[in-house]
């Protein structure tokens, strides 16, 4: 190669047009229009690039992820096959199997500690959250505990997860660290072409090709002209643009690793959401309560105080004995007093009825016609339930539906509003429809939240779609038993 | 007398209004919620404040600090403490202070018209009305702890009546006996109690409750 020859001025000709695409479109960079657009659209090119491109936060994450999963994964892996090989190999001889089976032991419990490691480096990487499984319970004595860490599931399968993670880690560092490598030299091909005296007639006088290289060691090709390594350089866009992609499918595989080896089993998640659903149970409950005693203590506990108020007055104005001295009077307190106590019994009513609907007696399926029989907004009702479900499913159902049938009324201008109840493979289907105004939301501490932390109790579910303009539709879903 | 009431439910703020009305004493303001009881009395400085306990915004207690605060701001105003339960815990924060002019009783009271104006004269005289309710469960509670073990049975009858801020005379009424023999009664309860006797009613309440605190 060397220095440029005089020799080279017949291909540098053939070069030279070549070189104008590039100059222009750098010209055009600095000099077309004003300044300001320009830079306008290049700093938004900028925040798109650290935004959400190649280099966008996420993807700096997860390369970051990778540059430091690979050597550490390298670092743990070999202390622990030095546990493991001699434990296995000790515990196979039967002449040193404690001490093997100790170290073992010490194996599950490294394994644990470094899974839960490596969950948190996951979470606050990469926001992949991985419920954690339940902490270790230790046995008694010093064979009991040796006994619970060698039969320790999460310790064995964390032990896995390290193992495996060695060699996913090389691929995902291999995926993340190439592509970017390689991109950016693609794209510096035309720039090598013109700086580097990499082309040229040989002594055999044929044109040296530039060698192009491939992320893998097979393959490649050579290119012999500048607009080749124009279309080197698209590759290496392609290859910059796809980058996060492969970095991620690693970040992906390895995520499922963690959730299926360092995360919490099926059984140990059904348990913890056993115990929240258990949780809002009560303090549905309590809740209830609360209601209940609110709605007697400013409702019919205030009638009869005032209906006792208005009886003794009465009495008072009767006097003692004999004429009484304000006859008018009295008449009027006591047909206040006669108002008040019908007042009260109605209100003692409504209260019992909320407490237990009295139509539920008859099964949901009557509840519910005259729930709907009764609804401000015309409503039809499609019943179809089989099997009786169990009192408190038909409870919630009850109350759900006249919840959701008293918000059509009061918020949605409905015309007409379809209620359906469909029993079906142990589950009931509940859906409120109408014709109404839509955009019903869920708002904390709203209508829809306390409907839905109900259903939830009992491992139910409820989902809305309201879109603006309407029509909104809210589907209940129960188990037949609970 | 000049009455303020706070109570945030209409139908009994009405109704009490009527009937304080009907006995020719005068309303001078009747308020839904604790900060406006503080206003109207300071506005009008009314004999007595008849105060709910359950009000606006937290529907807990604060007629009760409502009340509480009157009586270290408008000394001149007694206070009336009014409610669907009573707690003798409420009791005991309300007297701890002093038990001069305040009154605790449950709403049920207004039943019997007279009694509850009665019991309303009092505690804006200065005097004392405790529900016989409070001075039950507090009874009950010291019988639990011993206290009040000693006494006999008409003693402990006394000591009810006397609690509820009764006077001899009134309690002689109540018990049908004659004042000379409620006399005796209150000497052996206050020998028994190791109290030494004392001359207002007032202060034979805030000894009596006193001893039932602990």
């Amino acid at each position: 190669m060397g220095s440029m020859t005089p020799t080279d001025a017949g291909s540098r000709a053939g070069a030279e047009p070549a070189r104008d695409p590039w100059l222009l479109a750098a010209g055009c960079g600095s000099a077309g229009g004003s300044a300001a657009p320009s830079e306008r659209s290049w700093r938004a090119a900028l925040d798109w690039l650290l935004a959400k491109g190649p280099v966008g936060r996420r993807a700096r994450a997860e390369i970051a992820y990778w540059l430091l999963a690979f050597p550490l994964s390298l670092l743990v892996l070999l202390p622990l096959l030095f546990l493991l090989a001699p434990g296995l190999l000790l515990t196979g001889s039967l002449v040193g199997a404690l001490l093997g089976l100790a170290l073992l032991a010490l194996l599950t419990r490294a394994c644990r500690t470094l899974g839960r490691a490596h969950l948190r480096l996951a979470g606050s990487r990469l926001d992949a959250a991985v419920t954690p499984p339940a902490p270790f319970q230790p046995g008694r004595g010093i064979l009991g505990r040796l006994d619970a860490r060698l039969r320790d599931a999460v310790g064995w399968r964390a032990v896995a997860y390290v193992i495996l993670r060695l060699p996913l880690a090389c691929v995902g560092l291999y995926f993340t660290v190439v592509p970017y490598v390689v991109g950016l030299f693609y794209l510096s091909y035309p720039f090598w072409w013109l700086v580097l005296p990499l082309r040229g007639l040989g002594k055999d006088g044929r044109v040296h090709p530039l060698p192009v290289s491939t992320p893998f060691p097979v393959g490649g090709v050579r290119i012999t002209t500048f607009p080749e390594t124009l279309l080197i350089c698209l590759l290496g866009v392609v290859l910059l643009a796809a980058a996060q992609w492969t970095a991620r499918l690693a970040v992906i595989v390895d995520s499922w690793m963690m959730r299926n080896l360092l995360g919490a089993t099926g059984r140990a998640e059904r348990i913890r959401e056993l115990e929240a659903s258990r949780a809002r149970a009560v303090d549905d409950s309590a809740a209830t309560l609360r209601r209940v005693e609110r709605d007697l203590h400013d409702g019919a506990q205030a009638r009869l105080v005032a209906l006792a108020m208005h009886l003794g007055r009465a009495k008072e104005q009767l006097g003692p004995e004999g004429e009484p001295p304000n006859v008018e009077r009295a008449r009027d307190l006591l047909s206040t007093a006669h108002q008040g106590a019908k007042d009260a019994l109605t209100e003692l009513r409504d209260l019992a009825r909320g407490i237990h609907p009295p139509a539920l007696d008859g099964g949901l399926e009557d509840a519910l016609a005259s729930l709907t029989a009764s609804s401000v907004t015309p409503a039809t009702l499609s019943a179809d339930i089989g099997m009786r479900p169990t009192p408190a499913i038909e409870t919630i159902a009850y109350f759900c539906v006249a919840e959701l049938l008293t918000n059509v009324t009061k918020h949605s201008r409905a015309a007409h509003v379809m209620v359906e109840a469909i029993g079906r493979d142990g589950t009931l289907g509940l859906s409120v429809s109408d014709d109404g105004d839509g955009g019903a939301r869920r708002q904390p501490g709203g209508g829809l939240a306390g409907l839905e932390q109900r259903v939830s109790t009992v491992d139910g579910t409820l989902r809305i779609t309201s879109p603006p303009g309407g029509p909104t539709v809210v589907t209940i879903k129960l188990p037949l038993q609970a | 007398m000049r009455i303020v009431i706070a109570e945030d439910l209409a139908i009994l703020r009405q109704g009490l209004a009527h009937l304080l009305a009907d006995h020719g004493h005068e309303v001078c303001e009747a308020v839904a919620d604790g900060a406006a009881l503080q206003t109207a009395v300071a506005r009008h400085h009314p004999d007595v404040a008849v105060v709910d306990v359950r009000m606006p915004p937290t529907f807990t207690d604060e007629g009760l600090r409502a009340a509480i605060s009157l009586r270290a701001s408008q000394p001149g105003t007694a206070v009336l403490v009014f409610s669907q339960y009573v707690e003798t815990r409420y009791a005991a924060r309300l007297l701890a202070d002093s038990p001069v002019g305040v009154g605790y009783l449950l709403k049920d009271r207004v039943a019997d018209v007279a009694e509850f104006v009665d019991a309303l004269e009092r505690v804006a005289a200065g005097g004392t009305a405790l529900d016989p309710e409070v001075v039950r469960m507090l009874m009950r509670a010291s019988r639990q702890a011993g206290g009040v073990s000693s006494l006999t049975a008409r003693e402990r009858e006394v000591l009810a009546l006397m609690a509820e801020g009764r006077s001899n005379a009134g309690i002689a009424t109540a018990l049908v006996v004659s004042p000379g023999a409620v006399e005796k009664h209150v000497a052996a309860i206050f020998g028994k109690l190791g109290l030494p006797p004392a001359g207002s009613d007032n202060r034979r309440v805030l000894a009596v409750l006193r001893y039932l605190e602990g």
